[in-house]
């Protein structure tokens, strides 16, 4: 180490380094040889000097200051003042104002003396001595304030922290107590109206005991106040320890036998287990096949107003079948089915007069058709249904197409599986395909 | 003029989940116990008694029966036994002592089928005449029974021969407001509503509300009758106003619509007789109440009086579970608490506030 170069040597804590760098840079500006400053101005009384330094326009930031008893060094690169002071001063109380361009150091002498200059005249070695010195004592300074400053802050912040907990540990107490003054309140109300109830109970019981006819529970109640209190002779107590005593006494009521029955509706299912969207189905294409009239036709204009009439034709129909007129009843049923082809009925009839008249084709296209019709499967047309199934498996029968005719048969058992004659048909059939295979 | 702050409030106090599937829950009178009835997944009946102590429910005791238990009953037991009458699975009734569980004080094999309704009359010193108990069952009977008669009923109320049987799913008592006046009210899966009267043995008015009837009850089974909820199948309830008849339109009524699924249970408020509070099976509860009309009855058109029908005001409503509330109960004791218990497996004890306010 030589005199330029303050020491750099001791390990860089973060706050040193700052003291470093600009030790670093004054260094710097050292071996570049920094003009010393030789026009600065002192006074001083009995206990202070003061000292003013030009800044000479260099600005007070770059102004570092390093100061022991002894010594006092300002540099302000790239210039330099440094002063052996005649005495030593007290460090600590000196202080020193930058700014203005001038920077002016209040010194603290350690002794009243006035002193005769600033400077003192030591030897090199002895300059270079305290400089070194002055350079230690600031870095252990700062080294020791950043110490301070840390431990500081450290402090500080567990202090924070424990405020912080304090804080958050009364609010969360607050609110459970708050909960448990509820929840205290709850229980004692409920305590107490069990209590209340409990009375009361006792109360009746011994209400019970003072009148009843001999009592079988056994709970030990004081009775005697309580009776001393009801027994003064009161009518109306009087009467209730008779309905009391003849409470129980009103006979089981003699047998007695209600039959209901259940409310029928259109389609006898409950609403739940309907088949409603079915049934609406059905409902709708019945009320379409009595509106679709078919009006195209040019034989019409020559008809009269009944004959446009499909029902009035039906009754017609019906009438001449039962008649034995079955041609006849097959052009009514022809003339209506032109009107209106959607009526399953007239089909079914027309298959009908078709298998008297032994057109068994034409019976089974007709029922075949009126069966069409007759979806979707619903209660409401299972008379319909049933007939056309009949008489369509009678056709085939008489075809000797046993096989399709058994299914019908079984067609029309499943619609209706009471039916004897039926079941005995499908029994014959059985009996003659087995016969013939 | 009210607030939020103002209605009545329906606060879930304590819950609790339970191990089996259950059924019902009734409080014990004159208590702060209630009785929770169900069956194992074994397929074993259970009761389990439990006690509200510091806001928890503790359980006292738990009795375990052959067939699983569906619906029970307080109402025909005198207020110092608080016998307990049960209808089981099997279609058996029978009524417990609860500190002597073993054996049952009256037992008969009431029904062939489950028994799905059960209620009480004459007990726990509410109202006149001998105490009764009347089952509804799966197999379209209905059954009143007295414990002192063993093995037949008191009354049956069964289809005509070869009618097809309907499915009874509710049964109330109501008008017995003396010692020989009593009704009795059933309700069935296709939506039939029957109101026997035992007096004179005849059925004494019917009607069909179209979807099946889950629950009826009466306002007050001890007063000349007054007013009759029943609640049916895809939301709907009906208010009928009971106190007058006639010949051929039977009782006014009114109806609402709620809940958007079955309401599982309708129960009238032990302390105010207007207000009701129904179960859904969305696991919600609505509390109403009813008002009545300026004018009760009418002049009808060929000068018969004819009922008018009030209407009915939602108070609150809160949704306490995903499952249905399958079962509700109101402490005889205590205004505002109350028992319910819901096919998640739990039951909740439940404060309704400001009800005397309303």
């Amino acid at each position: 180490m030589t005199d330029r170069h303050p020491s750099i040597a001791p390990p860089l804590s973060n706050h040193r380094h700052v003291v470093a760098t600009s030790v670093y840079v004054s260094l710097r500006r050292e071996s570049e040889m920094p003009l010393i400053v030789k026009d600065h101005t002192w006074t001083q009384n009995q206990n202070t000097v003061y000292i003013s330094v030009p800044l000479k326009g260099v600005k007070p930031a770059s102004v570092h200051v390093i100061c022991t008893d002894e010594y006092l060094k300002v540099s302000f690169p790239p210039f330099l003042f440094e002063v052996f002071l005649f005495g030593s001063i007290n460090e600590e109380r000196s202080e020193a104002r930058i700014g203005n361009g001038v920077a002016v150091f209040t010194l603290q002498k350690r002794r009243d003396e006035s002193w005769e200059q600033l400077f003192t005249n030591i030897d090199k070695d002895k300059q270079k001595q305290i400089r070194e010195q002055a350079v230690l004592k600031v870095q252990q300074k700062e080294a020791e304030k950043s110490k301070a400053k840390a431990a500081r802050i450290q402090q500080e912040k567990k202090y924070a922290l424990e405020t912080m907990m304090k804080l958050e540990n009364k609010e969360r107490d607050r609110i459970q107590k708050m909960k448990d003054e509820e929840c205290a309140r709850a229980t004692a109300e409920l305590d107490f109206w069990r209590e209340t109830q409990r009375k009361t109970a006792e109360e009746k019981e011994n209400q019970q005991k003072t009148r009843g006819t001999g009592p079988q529970d056994n709970q030990p109640v004081n009775q005697k106040t309580v009776t001393l209190m009801r027994n003064t002779g009161d009518t109306t107590s009087g009467q209730r320890s008779r309905k009391q005593t003849a409470k129980d006494l009103p006979a089981p009521r003699s047998a007695g036998c209600i039959q209901i029955s259940f409310t029928p509706r259109v389609f006898p299912t409950a609403l739940r287990e309907s088949h409603v969207p079915e049934e609406e189905e059905w409902l709708k294409k019945q009320a379409e096949a009595r509106r679709a009239v078919d009006t195209d036709l040019a034989e019409l204009d020559d008809l009269r107003e009944d004959e446009r009439n499909p029902d009035w034709l039906k009754e017609k129909g019906d009438k001449l079948f039962m008649s034995g007129n079955y041609q006849a009843a097959v052009n009514a049923y022809n003339l209506a089915i032109k009107l209106n082809r959607k009526i399953p009925a007239l089909f079914s009839n027309r298959a009908a007069c078709h298998l008297k008249l032994r057109n068994l084709h034409k019976a089974i296209e007709d029922s075949s058709q009126a069966l069409e019709l007759l979806k979707p499967a619903v209660a409401a047309n299972a008379s319909a249904r049933l007939k056309a199934h009949v008489r369509r498996g009678t056709a085939f029968c008489e075809l000797e197409l046993y096989v399709e005719g058994l299914q019908d048969y079984q067609a029309a058992l499943e619609i209706d599986p009471h039916n004897a004659a039926l079941r005995a048909d499908s029994d014959k059939i059985c009996e003659i395909i087995q016969g013939t295979t | 003029m009210s607030s939020a702050l103002e209605k009545p409030q329906i606060i879930a106090h304590i819950q609790k989940s339970l191990n089996y599937t259950v059924f019902d829950s009734r409080w014990i009178p004159c208590s702060a116990k209630f009785v929770c009835m169900g069956n194992f997944a074994r397929g074993s009946g259970v009761l389990q008694i439990y006690e509200i102590q510091h806001g928890e429910l503790q359980l006292v005791r738990e009795i375990e029966k052959a067939k699983p238990i569906k619906c029970g009953t307080f109402g025909a037991t005198s207020l110092q036994q608080r016998h307990l009458a049960t209808g089981d699975f099997d279609g058996s009734l029978n009524v417990w002592n609860l500190e002597v569980p073993e054996s049952p004080v009256y037992s008969v094999k009431a029904h062939k089928e489950i028994i799905n309704s059960i209620d009480g009359v004459g007990g726990l010193g509410i109202g006149d005449g001998a105490p009764e108990i009347v089952t509804g069952s799966r197999d379209g009977t209905v059954k009143v029974w007295d414990s002192r008669q063993k093995d037949t009923p008191v009354v049956n109320m069964e289809p005509m021969e070869g009618e097809t049987k309907r499915d009874c799913w509710t049964v109330a008592f109501g008008h017995a407001f003396n010692e020989q006046d009593r009704c009795v009210c059933a309700g069935y899966d296709n939506g039939d509503i029957k109101l026997f009267d035992l007096r004179n043995m005849s059925l004494r008015w019917e009607t069909n509300i179209k979807n099946g009837v889950c629950s009826v009850e009466f306002d007050r089974k001890d007063i000349n009758m007054n007013k009759l909820v029943a609640t049916s199948l895809e939301g709907k309830f009906h208010v009928f106003d009971m106190r007058t008849q006639h010949p051929t339109k039977g009782f006014a009524s009114v109806s609402e619509k709620a809940h958007k699924s079955t309401i599982w249970q309708v129960r009238h408020l032990p302390q105010n007789r207007d207000i009701f509070m129904t179960a859904g099976g969305a696991g919600n509860l609505h509390l109403w109440k009813y008002e009545y009309p300026a004018q009760r009855t009418k002049k009808g058109a060929d000068d018969v009086d004819m009922g008018v029908a009030g209407s009915v005001n939602l108070l609150q409503n809160v949704t306490l579970s995903t499952q249905p509330i399958s079962s509700l109960d109101w402490s005889p004791d205590k205004q505002g608490l109350c028992v319910c218990s819901s096919f998640d497996q739990s039951v909740r004890v439940l404060i309704v506030t400001k009800l005397n306010t309303v």
